[in-house]
């Protein structure tokens, strides 16, 4: 059996492990131990570590190492991640792959230092100005981030996008028994600078933008079809569905056994990639479904659009749709438990 | 499953306490998770953690209902006393909890006065190890071996073996300390 491991110092090792060789960021708390962990890390293994002036220009920092094909990754949370949105928008625009870890707290503006889910709707648009989106990941627990951070080096490279690996700080501040993967090398990726102008996007006079643009939601639909991930339980004769993801997800999937085993016919989704969304997941629930409940570590509710959008392309638009929204911290099972109650006497309004 | 919170002042090793609990989980084969009270905190201010284990997955690792709550602090027994479940156990420094404990009928409490006895075997920062004696043998989960070895090979590997004599005192002392 593994040992305890901090949820930071594995994602840091498991970017190090799937072959990345160059970080720059800026520290910012919760996610700061994982930039503490490279900056001897990275050296052990001949990479490149590099505290930048502030975010933005350590994301501007990151744009050059990718446009080299070095696989290279960032660390921030929620509001440093905002100050990397210029810099992650011109890498869409350039095709440059690159990984962003989002160790996400709650709040607007400088937020808090609590655990959250409130960069949903950011995250999963893309983040600055634009059209573009990045794939995200959303893992629920140390092992199963791990296993994803090497799966979004790949995605990234694959589709030539962003990933997000869109954790929490509780994920990023937790312990619990993780094994490491072995270290995997990876060949430099053809970059975007060889010395040749040769690459179509060097040059905004050579570029043709409409054939661009044209080559970019095809590449986006082909990762719609074919990078939607979840887990999902216990839906094929459910009521009610109830849909969470992060740390969030892994509290609802205890409250839905529990409830289960209390005689109420409870599912599950819990999505995985947040971008593309799972919809396919939805195609399995019991046409007779009377709800479904968005589960989230926030006050607004964010992923409660994407459930709604979901069922209106599966034919499912009349259900209901709710959200059970807590912000500040990791919402306990017995309190889901106690809420999901609530909705099925009519005391909760549906959202759609 | 079970849920313990660990809560004391910042600096009396309550982090520690609870990581050596989930250490000695993990090394019996079970699942285990650690979460701190994260946030701005100081030396002397308040600090707190949530640790769950047992043979299946770990659902939420943040608090729900801690079958165990250790207090070393007033602040952190009045705080954390009410979330307890029913039949739990609250174990209390006896000489740093001196406000009124018998506030609820259904848990049971105990006081020990780990900081002194740790001064009494030469081990002045040994109370937090006396305290994760006591709490592997009250939650009823692990052999005095089992947790020395868990404790021991966790310290060992942090590079800090050399307290292992005083380390295993300190914890046999707690384990001991009821029947």
């Amino acid at each position: 059996m593994s040992d305890m491991v901090k949820g930071n110092h594995a994602f840091a090792e498991a970017a190090v492990r799937a072959g990345a060789r160059f970080y720059a960021g800026y520290p910012i708390t919760p996610s700061t131990e994982i930039m503490e962990y490279l900056s001897t890390r990275m050296e052990e293994v001949g990479g490149v570590f590099i505290q930048a002036e502030n975010e933005g220009a350590s994301m501007n920092i990151l744009t050059g190492a990718s446009a080299s094909g070095v696989r290279c990754f960032t660390a921030s949370s929620s509001v440093g991640m905002t100050l990397k949105q210029e810099a992650i928008s011109h890498m869409a625009d350039s095709d440059l792959p690159f990984l962003a870890f989002n160790v996400v707290r709650y709040g607007n503006g400088l937020g808090t230092l609590d655990t959250g889910q409130s960069d949903y709707h950011r995250d999963t648009r893309g983040g600055g100005s634009g059209d573009y989106r990045c794939i995200v990941l959303a893992p629920y627990s140390i092992p199963e981030a791990v296993e994803l951070i090497s799966v979004g080096f790949d995605l990234s490279d694959q589709y030539l996008v962003g990933t997000i690996i869109h954790t929490e700080a509780a994920l990023g501040q937790m312990m619990e028994p993780c094994d490491m993967p072995e270290m995997k090398t990876v060949e430099r990726r053809f970059g975007a600078i060889d010395g040749t102008y040769s690459h179509k996007r060097i040059s905004p006079l050579t570029r043709n933008r409409l054939e661009e643009a044209v080559e970019m939601k095809e590449r986006y639909e082909r990762i719609k079809a074919n990078e939607q991930r979840w887990e999902s339980e216990y839906v094929e004769d459910a009521d009610y569905v109830l849909v969470a993801y992060g740390l969030a997800g892994r509290s609802v999937i205890g409250a839905v056994k529990q409830l289960r085993e209390e005689g109420h016919k409870v599912g599950y989704i819990r999505p995985i990639t947040l971008w593309p969304y799972p919809e396919k997941a939805f195609e399995a629930v019991n046409p007779e479904v009377k709800g479904y409940i968005s589960v989230e570590e926030n006050a607004t509710g964010q992923m409660v659009d994407d459930i709604a959008l979901t069922l209106k392309k599966t034919s499912q638009a009349s259900k209901d749709v709710f959200a059970l929204t807590y912000a500040y911290g990791v919402p306990a099972m017995k309190k889901i438990k106690a809420d999901f109650i609530r909705i099925t006497k009519g005391e909760i309004k549906e959202v759609y | 499953m079970k849920e313990i919170v660990f809560a004391g002042l910042g600096g009396q090793g309550i982090l520690t306490s609870g990581l050596v609990i989930s250490q000695i989980a993990v090394a019996k084969g079970m699942n285990a998770t650690w979460i701190p009270q994260y946030g701005a905190a100081m030396r002397g201010g308040t600090a707190n953690c949530t640790v769950k284990f047992g043979e299946g997955m770990v659902y939420n690792p943040a608090q729900e209902e801690p079958d165990i709550l250790l207090a070393m602090n007033n602040p952190s027994f009045q705080k954390f006393v009410g979330i307890v479940a029913p039949g739990g156990t609250v174990i209390v420094d006896s000489a740093l909890v001196n406000c009124d404990t018998a506030v609820r009928d259904d848990i049971t409490v105990i006081g020990i006065p780990s900081t002194e006895m740790a001064l009494e075997i030469g081990h002045a920062k040994g109370a937090n190890i006396i305290m994760a004696g006591l709490i592997a043998k009250v939650s009823g989960d692990f052999t005095e071996e089992e947790g020395l070895k868990g404790m021991n090979e966790m310290f060992k590997k942090k590079g800090k073996g050399k307290f292992e004599e005083i380390n295993s005192k300190a914890f046999k002392l707690g384990y001991n300390f009821v029947k």
